[in-house]
């Protein structure tokens, strides 16, 4: 029990853990950047009236949603680049993982917005003679994106977390460089507090504002999508 | 009344089934350029339904919908066929009022007004606030111009409705139950919006309960029962004397019904 | 580009991905159950008026969900063992990782169950002369708990998935297995396809049956 902390070894490595820092938001701003717009497009195939439209998206979104991320990650890095022939490194393994994994639950966040928003607003657009696209777009969309807010940040939360992952395939993330920084130091426990602790630093501010937005949308007696 | 023209609305033996339930069973009616009728009816009649169909919110199963001499839809095999892209056109024509107003709660009053002659007539910005402020003064609105509809009491709200429909410049306004929704000290206003309205020309298809308003504004009072129009006529008829034992017994139930005089 | 598929290695390896499933499911249940108990208490200690009871209570909850669980399985397989005079081995660190995990969020459950009930069902209850107790255990849990049970089986979805995480501290689960069979035949594609199929078997019911349940819930009330 007797064991002397040393934070130090940390301190000298703080510029790896910081570059893995960067290297996490980077996959994860990245999965957001491509997953959002395919989320909204597996979204308004899941809610179109087209049967085999809507079949098919929905098999998609369930799959990504009910297998775990890293059996999808080694799929991609591992199993794709035998298939295709196009060699794929651990960055953009990692980044088409996560982009498609997230896209399946930003698909169910934007279906839940456009489904919570009653009936009569699609009937009024309609009744001025509104195509579903425009419906959607002028008078749907921009309800449901507030009421959406949270179950979005929420998403952005898990998929920050589940980046963590990329370690696996050797990409240089937050938890890669300390785990590179442990076995060089013999040192882990510091350094895989740190770790943890980075990773709470960045993920608690966005949890709070998760809380304080449910907050005031349920003052506004909005409801929040989920 | 107003002066009648030619047949803004004219209806063909319209079906309209939900699953294995018929709704309606076969209606005929015509609206002449100018005219306001009146659908009373118990609810689960088919009133709304009817109304519905002539805007196709809801498709109708069988039967044509004639606006303006043009039968809508394209009859294949004995049925007729709706496409999407030619219902569009017909709905910037249809004015419709709603119930429950449907306001778009992330625009302001004049931004609701606006939305139709900017997103579907695609006119110049400049014109759709003119309209806009045109109509939203037409209801006695000018001063709300800028509120969102959370800020308007539910009279309020309608009458914005009312010129939301009113600034596509339509050939025919549908008003589905229009103040069943309002406090009853604010149900006047509405409807003495909606007989401004018929007073100048505007050709109207009114699902009420208002049975005042039916005999002071209606040019045709017809009586929905079981999908089918049970008994029409001028209102000073099947509202003083009606035929049927059924339209009788609807009367009765609306004891609230004072003749003449009533609110007008 | 070609590529013929050959399942044939990873029939023959049916019995390694049968003992990787027994430890998936056994890994899961157990967090589950530890998970869900343990979070009655740490929500209703996060409930608690007394500053010492609740405030533990809150960052114990706010850390774990606020880190990676793969972070959690690591620092409980390689840091926690220097902290403690006892062996850790992969089965240990990853239950206490998981189980962890598990509390945090199921205490947020519970504590949301019952917040989202109102004051008015408590008032009534105790207007009756009902005792602290009563009004928890006969009007606040039957009607809360109703509410929690599809939040319950998202956990358990989530849960299942995250059991592949031990794989990264070499535990047998069903991922661990796919790694070592795919080392083995170099037959990656037949066997990721594979066990992706089967963690979709195992928990795509579970995920159909959660909105199930949240569909006749929001009908029933």
């Amino acid at each position: 029990m007797g064991y002397e902390w040393d934070f130090g070894i940390v301190l000298r490595n703080a510029d790896l853990l910081l570059l893995g820092l960067a290297n996490t938001l980077k996959v994860t701003g990245l999965a957001l950047a491509f997953g959002l717009p395919l989320g909204l497009a597996l979204a308004l195939g899941r809610l179109s009236p087209r049967r085999w439209l809507r079949a098919p998206v929905g098999l998609v979104v369930e799959f990504f949603r009910s297998t775990p991320p890293i059996v999808q990650l080694f799929w991609f890095f591992f199993a794709l680049p035998l298939l295709t022939g196009i060699e794929i490194d651990p960055f953009r393994a990692s980044v088409l993982t996560f982009s498609i994994q997230s896209s399946a639950f930003f698909a169910e966040v934007f279906r839940g917005g456009i489904v919570s928003i009653e009936r009569g607003q699609w009937e009024a657009a309609k009744a001025i003679g509104m195509a579903r696209g425009q419906a959607l777009r002028r008078v749907v969309l921009p309800q449901a994106v507030k009421r959406m807010i949270p179950a979005f940040l929420e998403r952005v939360i898990e998929l920050m977390k589940t980046t963590t992952l990329v370690a696996t395939v050797s990409y240089a993330d937050l938890l890669y460089q300390a785990n590179n920084i442990a076995q060089r130091t013999y040192r882990p426990l510091e350094v895989f507090t740190v770790a943890a602790v980075l990773y709470f630093v960045v993920l608690f501010p966005l949890s709070l504002s998760v809380r304080g937005l449910e907050r005031r949308l349920a003052r506004s007696g909005e409801t929040t999508a989920h | 009344m107003s002066e009648q023209g030619g047949e803004v609305l004219r209806i063909e033996g319209l079906r309209k089934a939900f699953g294995a339930t018929e709704v309606l069973k076969g209606i005929d009616l015509s609206v002449a350029k100018g005219e306001a009728v009146v659908l009373l009816g118990a609810s689960g009649s088919g009133k709304s339904t009817l109304l519905r169909c002539v805007n196709f919110l809801e498709i109708p199963s069988a039967g044509r919908v004639v606006i303006d001499g043009t039968a809508v839809g394209r009859e294949r095999d004995g049925a007729v066929l709706y496409r999407e892209a030619e219902l569009i056109p017909i709905r910037a024509h249809v004015g419709m009022v709603f119930q429950h107003f449907n306001l778009f709660p992330h625009m302001t009053a004049r931004e609701n007004v606006m939305e139709g002659p900017r997103t579907v007539l695609r006119l110049p910005r400049a014109e759709c606030r003119e309209r806009a402020g045109r109509y939203l003064a037409k209801v006695g609105l000018a001063d709300k111009m800028d509120a969102y509809p959370s800020h308007l009491s539910g009279g309020q709200q309608q009458r914005v409705a009312i010129a939301r429909a009113l600034a596509m410049e339509p050939r025919l306004m549908l008003f589905d139950e229009a103040t069943s929704a309002l406090d009853p000290e604010l149900v006047g206003e509405v409807l003495q919006t909606m007989k401004d309205l018929s007073d100048e020309g505007m050709t109207m298809l009114i699902v009420t309960h208002e049975l005042g308003f039916a005999y002071a504004v209606a040019d045709k009072v017809l009586f929905l029962h079981d999908g089918r129009i049970h008994e029409e006529g001028p209102p000073d008829e099947l509202l003083v004397r009606p035929r049927e034992a059924r339209t009788r017994e609807f009367l009765r139930g609306h004891a609230s019904f004072r003749l003449p005089e009533a609110e007008f | 580009m070609d590529h013929v598929w050959d399942f044939t290695s990873v029939i023959a390896s049916r019995k390694l991905l049968l003992i990787g499933l027994l430890h998936t499911v056994e890994l899961g249940v157990l967090c589950l159950v530890l998970g869900l108990t343990a979070g009655a208490f740490v929500g209703a200690a996060r409930y608690s008026r007394n500053r010492w009871v609740n405030w533990p209570a809150s960052a114990f909850v706010e850390v774990f969900r606020n880190t990676p669980a793969l972070v959690q399985i690591i620092w409980f397989y390689f840091a926690f063992p220097i902290l403690v005079p006892i062996d850790i081995d992969p089965f240990l660190a990853a239950t206490l990782g998981l189980s962890l995990n598990t509390t945090a969020f199921a205490a947020e459950i519970y504590r949301g169950g019952i917040q989202s009930l109102g004051r008015g069902q408590w008032e009534a209850a105790r207007a009756l002369g009902m005792t602290y107790g009563q009004q928890l255990t006969r009007i606040i849990l039957p009607q809360a708990v109703k509410r929690m049970v599809p939040a319950f089986m998202n956990r358990a979805v989530e849960l299942m998935k995250m059991t592949s995480l031990a794989s990264v501290i070499a535990y047998g689960e069903l991922m661990h297995q796919a790694k070592t069979i795919s080392t083995y035949n170099f037959n990656p594609i037949e066997t990721y396809t594979v066990v992706a199929l089967i963690f979709f078997a195992l928990i795509y019911p579970l995920a159909l049956a959660m909105q199930q349940v949240e569909r006749r819930l929001r009908r029933s009330e």
